[in-house]
């Protein structure tokens, strides 16, 4: 006896006739109460046939030999012996599985007795435990009654005079509709951790004393009820992890999380069985279905026919209940490494039938059963193998999306319907948010990062704005701005730009990886293509499939053909991709942080020429970068040695990651998503005041006193690019407001950036228009010198309409009036020049004069 | 403790028996009546330890028959076998009745799929678990590491083999071991299974390859090779082993018939869903192992050389014939065979994140078909005898638009779908981009690049599971012939290939031997870190940096890289600067090819 108390012992084999029993359901709920009778677990309700068969007094009546049929099998034993009570029949090591064996009727008694809450003095005890049944009913019944959420209170209801479920309860009645009562665990819980306890370790016996009281409730309150209510618990104090479910959990209840990855069809599953006599067209009475058999009647009933072996079944007659069989996933998150995921299969009934698709992530509450597998239908040879499943009670969907959490911030806490859908994860948005308080969360972000990526501070906090995102925005008018942040980095060979490229495309929600090099913007086919002169073969993947809402990373941005560079402009600014196929251009959406780096055109960045020199960047796809960093290799001691060292010490095992606070790769990403789905920052004024002040400053800059020439420093896209880094820097606090700091922040990181980049290097100073046209005020002011200095030489030496002079001697002549250094090319633009306004003519190399 | 009871090898779930049947009476004295057996749920009450004694101690481990596709219709059920295999995926776990109680008597089914005592119907019973591990052997696993442990020949094991096939025996003579004629049959066969694998593995890299996507296409179920062995382990947490191990399992081998059965039944339709993985695997086919005792196989395990310490002065003999082996077979190339020598020790050593340290993809440039065949196919079979697992495969457009790459999960069947790319830890990978020829890739051509490069780069293959993808972190060694750089393949050491002699060389047994032992050796040698070495290298690198500032991290590291395997090489435990100067000439003459 006592080896199989605490609910470890398993079902014994199944009946001699080797056919599992099938695992039938425990959360049925047709209508008739007589069906139940076929359930797994066994309802005993006041509309039960069997009501008027005599009552024992108990629970469960004990074994009686008398009484015994061969039919009980399977699964239903091991719920059998424990339902069993062992209060005034203690048995006998061998009666637990004579009990196995009471016939349906035995238990169908006892409703008069417990259903009304349990009258009973004798304590009546759930077999093989401590637990009376009396006990169990009054603490559900008090638990109904009795209970209040907490959060109601001191709310101000004119129904708050009842409980929680009460209402509920009056509610179901109201309605008519639901056929069942959500019962949250923790409810269970706060109210009494006792019944809590039983509830989780027998939970077929506890439930099915919980639907009787339920019932006998609303027997009370609307006496026509028909309607059978179930009890569905869900919210379990802990869930369990899909793999370590194990023997012992078994006949208990379970939560578990997973993501279905199966349903089957749905079953209709015989309930009850009408059979017809072939010789006299008789009806039989409706025959419940045992345990998935049906036992046909010998001889027609009908007292004139008599007929053997001549009843049928009648289809059409017979009553049938949904069942669904899903196959539930462990959750990728949940699997240790190098592992696969474990499946189970779960069980669903009736209303549950559906609830959930293939690839929806839920999370399940059922008591995990086990059943014996059936040899084979002549084998009298039972395996020692046993199948496990979950009989669901209650299946809730958790968001798709890898974080679901609370509503915005200002919802009444206290709406409890939203709260519980949320709790589960309310303890991981907490740990998120309370990261997101502390001081130095701006570094901690920066340094988690690319962690193992040396330096380059201020490029990964522009990264971590990218990530962040601003806002976008809408304006009735129809004009719309892009929140996306687009970043270029422009740099020398090993900067390890594509390994930031790469750790940003992990952290990125749907982030792309592609190469420039073999990428057409939208092309649908992937080409291989080998080089007629290295044999060098190169992947044209065709479609540069454009992230929606996700962060584009462009390795060899340079390498990119211009055709499908020039698809970026679209892309960047109206954030949207036209595709012409067949005479239809498609717009599809395309709103998409575009993330590039490129190498400079002569390997190495020169630092003599411009940016655009450097890359050859068309400049209106240029502009469109908020920021552009350089990473330079700069030839400097102290940097090349802590590249080294840091080189060395991953490749010695102990990269000194330890000591710096950084968070890991999977909260990281949490934390962004979270951001970027919750928080909505603001501008405040004083912040917009900062922007204006810090706005106006830099294009005074440009007015550097001593210089004569005027350059301007920052155009109005610099203020949306600001406004975006803004915003994302407030996010990262999740802040709901952008405060001064973030403004003087984006301008730090925009400066940083910008005096990389737009340094003009004539001057020292930062000149937008370096990006904007490629030619810096005062290489502007340059050309326009030798544009002068050319006419002046060609109004001095020709003559109108006079013989042509060749270029090169206008050059030659050039350079020995004047100190500057000239090129042939630069005479070529001034000539050029000189001829739009239509004073030379240029045939080939030679100029003349008109 | 009982050994001499019970033939081990004969009747293993004998023994079981007995010592659990014994440990549960005394543990039922013990505890007065109170249920024994509770405490053996998920321990081992002794049967493991007598078994290992066994195996290990009284050198019973050459006794035990080899399980294999040309004997598993011989060996006789409930027998002691040995099986090795990859685990190619996870089935989960089934439970048992682990105890149950016959009248007075505890008895177990532990180690079996049924009960061997009718059990009482109503019985006191215990369930238990075990893990199903699906195995299969090693994808281009190399004939010689077969030969390195025979196991005896079943023929000649009399307890072993099937009751048949031992009345026909009885037949031709009483005295088993010395019976002339069946002996020679029984060495003849044996010898044979290895010959057949050699006649497979020789054939052009081509033809190898040509089966691949035979194998893993049609019949899904059966992955590969047709012959697959459903291990049932016991009493350890599933995390100590991973997908892709490959293991040597030691169990008792069932088969039953009866189980076969089929027990599908019109009426069970729903039953389908709860229907476990098994029910693919039927036993008829799908031999059962009841594993008693498992390790886990490294390189060393397939080589049947004596331990010997890997002192300097051996390791760099060996390294020097192996050296000068290579040099032949790459027509001359000592620059080639360098790299190569140094790709062949390399091994993933440690992951930060996205960045993989110790990895050496090698890229030959300069191939034409002509040269790939003549000088590709010499390589490959010359890495066939050196490492354990190779597989040499095809680059071309047919082959990426049609392979499966990608390990798939068939969440209809429950079943991890193989995929070309789910690979033992170490395996060695040959790809021949001469075929490689200007077309379009389909989706899933591209999907199949991707893969390849992802593996390249970040050494993880991205595992199907439908609803998302599972990264599994692999170890493979790739080396690509290509024509001009391989950009589609994306190696760390491109090596323009210039050979200036016709390969004709075939090395010794002796020979092959110990350059197998020389790799594994070399790649299993620790690597210590000493202060100064760490200076050292750091010093150099920046000097490095200082005479050519085209130097990035990537290009620093794998020079690290090759100066730890060039110290390995030499048998060094530490990194001198000698070995820093042999790789930076290395890479000077391999920068003069390159222009």
């Amino acid at each position: 006896m006592a080896s199989n108390a605490g609910g470890s012992s398993p079902p014994s084999a199944s009946s001699p006739d080797g056919r599992p029993s099938s695992p039938l359901p425990v959360t049925n709920s047709s209508p008739s109460q007589s069906t139940r009778r076929s359930g797994g677990r066994r309802r005993r309700g006041s509309a039960s046939p069997y009501a008027s068969s005599p009552s024992l007094g108990g629970f469960e009546t004990p074994p009686h030999p008398g009484r015994r049929t061969p039919s009980r099998a399977g699964a239903g034993a091991a719920r059998q012996q424990r339902q069993n009570w062992a209060g005034r029949f203690p048995p006998t090591p061998s009666t637990p599985m004579s009990t196995d064996d009471i016939p349906p009727s035995s238990e169908a008694g006892d409703d008069e007795t417990d259903g009304g809450g349990g009258v009973d003095a004798t304590p009546v005890f759930v077999w093989g435990t401590n637990i009376s049944v009396q006990d169990v009913n009054a603490a559900i019944l008090r638990f109904l009654r009795h209970f209040r959420d907490p959060r109601d209170a001191g709310r101000v209801d004119p129904v708050m005079d009842e409980g929680k479920y009460m209402r509920a309860i009056h509610r179901i009645l109201e309605l008519e509709g639901g056929e069942s009562l959500d019962v949250d665990a923790h409810d269970v819980f706060d109210h009494d951790p006792d019944l809590y306890s039983k509830m989780v370790r027998y939970p077929l016996e506890v439930l099915a004393i919980f639907d009787i009281v339920l019932m006998d409730l609303v027997a009370r309150i609307e006496p026509l009820f028909e309607k059978h209510i179930q009890t569905r618990i869900y919210n379990l104090k802990s869930s369990i992890c899909l793999r370590n479910l194990n023997p012992s959990d078994i006949e208990k209840m379970v939560s578990i999380k997973g993501m279905i990855i199966r349903c089957s069809s749905v079953i209709p599953e015989l309930k009850e069985a009408v059979f017809r006599c072939l010789v006299c067209g008789f009806y039989s009475d409706p025959v419940m279905v045992d345990r998935g058999r049906v036992t046909e009647p010998h001889i027609c009933q009908k007292e004139q026919c008599k007929a053997t072996n001549s009843m049928t079944l009648v289809h059409n007659r017979c009553r049938f209940s949904d069942k669904q069989i899903i196959k539930l996933q462990e959750t990728p998150d949940e699997i240790p490494e190098g592992g696969t995921p474990h499946t189970v299969s779960v069980l669903m009934h009736d209303k549950l039938v559906d609830a959930g698709k293939p690839g929806d992530r839920v999370e399940i509450t059922g008591i995990y059963r086990a059943m014996s597998i059936r040899v084979g239908p002549t084998q009298r040879t039972v395996k020692s193998i046993f199948k496990t499943y979950i009989d669901c009670l209650h299946i809730k969907k958790t968001d798709k999306s890898r974080l679901h959490v609370e509503d915005t911030m200002d919802i009444d806490s206290s709406n409890a319907s939203k709260s519980t859908e949320e709790d589960f994860l309310s303890d991981k948005v907490e740990k998120l948010k309370e990261l997101s308080k502390l001081p130095d969360i701006y570094d901690r972000l920066t340094r988690s990062l690319a962690p193992n990526i040396w330096e380059l501070d201020d490029v990964k906090r522009g990264l971590l704005c990218q990530l962040f995102g601003g806002n976008p925005l809408k304006l009735p008018s129809g004009a719309s701005f892009r929140g996306d942040i687009n970043i270029l980095l422009v740099g020398d060979p090993g900067t390890s730009k594509s390994q930031l490229l790469q750790y940003m495309h992990k952290l990125s929600p749907r982030g792309i990886y592609t190469s420039g090099r073999g990428s057409s913007a939208v092309g649908l086919t992937a080409y291989v293509t080998k080089d007629p002169e290295t044999g060098e073969t190169v992947l044209e993947s065709g479609a540069l499939v454009l992230s929606d809402k996700g962060v584009c990373c462009i390795d060899e941005f340079d390498k990119m053909s211009d055709n499908a560079r020039s698809m970026l402009h679209e892309v960047m600014e109206q954030q949207t991709v036209s595709i012409a196929k067949a005479g239809i251009i498609a717009s599809l959406n395309a709103r998409t942080s575009v993330l590039a780096c490129a190498n400079p055109t002569e390997s190495r960045y020169n630092p003599r020429l411009s940016v655009i020199d450097n890359i050859h960047l068309a400049p209106t796809l240029l502009s469109r970068f908020d920021l552009i960093y350089l990473i330079l290799d700069k030839a400097d001691e102290q940097t090349d040695r802590r590249l080294a060292k840091h080189i060395v010490s991953l490749h010695f095992e102990n990269p000194n990651l330890e000591e710096l606070e950084v968070l890991d790769l999977q909260t990281l990403v949490s934390y962004i998503s979270y951001a970027r789905k919750y928080i909505q920052p603001q501008l405040s004024d004083e912040a917009a005041e900062e922007l204006t002040r810090g706005y106006v400053e830099m294009r005074k800059r440009g007015n550097s006193p001593g210089s004569r020439k005027k350059v301007i420093t920052a155009t109005a896209r610099q203020i949306e690019s600001l406004i975006r880094l803004s915003e994302a820097l407030a996010r990262m606090r999740f802040s709901e407001v952008v405060e001064v700091r973030d403004v003087v922040e984006a301008f730090r990181l925009l400066e940083v950036a910008m005096q990389q980049s737009a340094t003009d290097h004539a001057t020292g100073t930062i000149d937008m228009d370096l990006i904007m046209t490629g030619i810096s005020a005062s290489e502007r002011q340059r050309r326009e010198n030798l544009v002068a200095a050319t006419r002046n030489l060609i109004v001095e030496k020709m003559q109108l309409g006079g013989p042509s002079m060749r270029m090169i001697e206008l050059l030659e002549e050039l350079r020995k009036q004047s100190s500057m250094e000239i090129h042939l090319h630069e005479l070529r633009g001034a000539l050029g020049t000189l001829m739009t306004e239509g004073a030379v003519i240029i045939h080939g190399d030679n100029v003349k004069r008109v | 403790m009982v050994g001499p009871q019970y033939d081990l090898v004969g009747n293993p779930l004998g023994a079981v028996r007995a010592t659990f049947e014994r440990t549960a009476a005394a543990a039922a004295s013990e505890s007065g009546g109170a249920d024994p057996v509770a405490a053996f749920r998920g321990k081992d009450w002794g049967a493991g330890d007598l078994f290992r004694s066994f195996l290990f101690e009284q050198d019973g481990l050459g006794k035990v028959p080899v399980l294999d596709a040309s004997n598993l219709g011989l060996i006789k059920p409930n027998t002691l076998v040995r099986y090795r295999g990859m685990v190619q995926d996870m089935l989960g776990n089934e439970y048992y009745i682990g105890a149950f109680k016959d009248g007075s008597t505890w008895r177990t089914n532990k180690y079996t799929d049924f009960s061997p005592f009718s059990m009482p119907h109503p019985c006191d019973s215990h369930l238990w678990e075990r893990h199903l591990f699906h195995c299969v052997p090693a994808p281009g696993q190399n004939s010689w590491t077969l030969e390195s442990s025979p196991g005896p020949d079943v023929r000649r094991m009399p307890n072993c083999l099937a009751p048949e096939l031992r009345e026909k025996r009885k037949r031709d003579g009483d005295d088993d071991a010395m019976d002339v004629s069946e002996n020679g049959h029984g060495e003849s066969s044996f010898c044979k299974k290895p010959k057949e694998g050699d006649v497979h593995v020789s054939s052009s890299s081509t033809e190898v390859a040509g089966t691949v996507p035979e194998m893993n296409g049609g019949d899904h179920h059966i992955p590969g090779s047709s012959f697959s062995c459903l291990v049932k382990i016991y009493d350890m947490p599933e995390s100590q082993v991973k997908l892709n191990d490959v293991i040597e399992f030691i169990g008792v081998y069932t088969f039953d018939p009866e189980l076969a059965a089929p027990s599908d039944n019109p009426d069970d339709i729903m039953l389908d869903l709860m229907e476990d993985v098994t029910v693919q695997l039927p036993p008829s086919k799908v031999p059962r192992l009841h594993c008693l005792v498992w390790r886990k196989l490294s390189s060393h395990d397939f080589i049947s050389r004596p331990v010997v310490e890997p002192s300097p002065s051996l390791l760099k003999g060996i390294r020097q014939s192996l050296l000068s082996h290579l040099t032949l077979v790459l027509g001359n190339d000592e620059l080639a065979a360098q790299c190569l020598l140094l790709h062949l020790l390399s091994r993933l050593r440690n992951r930060v994140d996205v960045v993989t340290v110790g990895r050496l993809s090698l890229n030959f440039a300069g191939f034409n078909k002509e040269s790939a065949s003549i000088f590709g196919n010499q390589l490959y079979s010359l890495i066939q005898k050196l490492v354990p697992y190779s597989q040499a495969i095809p680059l071309s457009i047919d082959y990426l638009n049609s392979a499966t790459l990608q390990p798939r999960k068939d969440n209809k069947s429950g079943r991890l779908v193989t995929g070309v790319l789910q690979l033992p830890q170490g395996t060695h990978l040959t790809f021949d981009e001469t075929l490689l020829q200007t077309g379009s890739l389909t989706s899933k051509g591209v999907e199949n690049t991707m893969l390849l490069k992802n593996l390249m780069e970040s050494q993880k293959v991205d595992y199907d599971f439908e609803y998302y993808k599972l990264e599994m972190a692999a170890d493979v060694q790739l080396l690509t012939l290509s024509e001009g750089k391989s950009n589609i393949l994306p190696s760390d050491l491109v090596v323009p290939f210039r050979p200036s002699s016709v390969p004709t060389v075939n090395a010794g047994a002796e020979e092959t031997e110990s350059w197998r032992w020389y790799l594994a050796t070399v790649r299993s040698l620790p690597q210590s870190t000493e202060p100064e070495t760490y200076q050292m290298i750091q010093d150099e690198m920046v000097s490095a940096m200082r005479d050519d500032r085209s130097l990035g991290c990537s290009e620093l590291s794998r020079w690290l890289t090759m100066a730890q395997i060039m110290a390995s090489s030499f048998g060094e435990k530490s990194l001198s600067l000698e070995h820093w100067h042999m790789v930076k000439e290395l890479e000077r003459l391999r920068k003069q090819r390159m222009q």
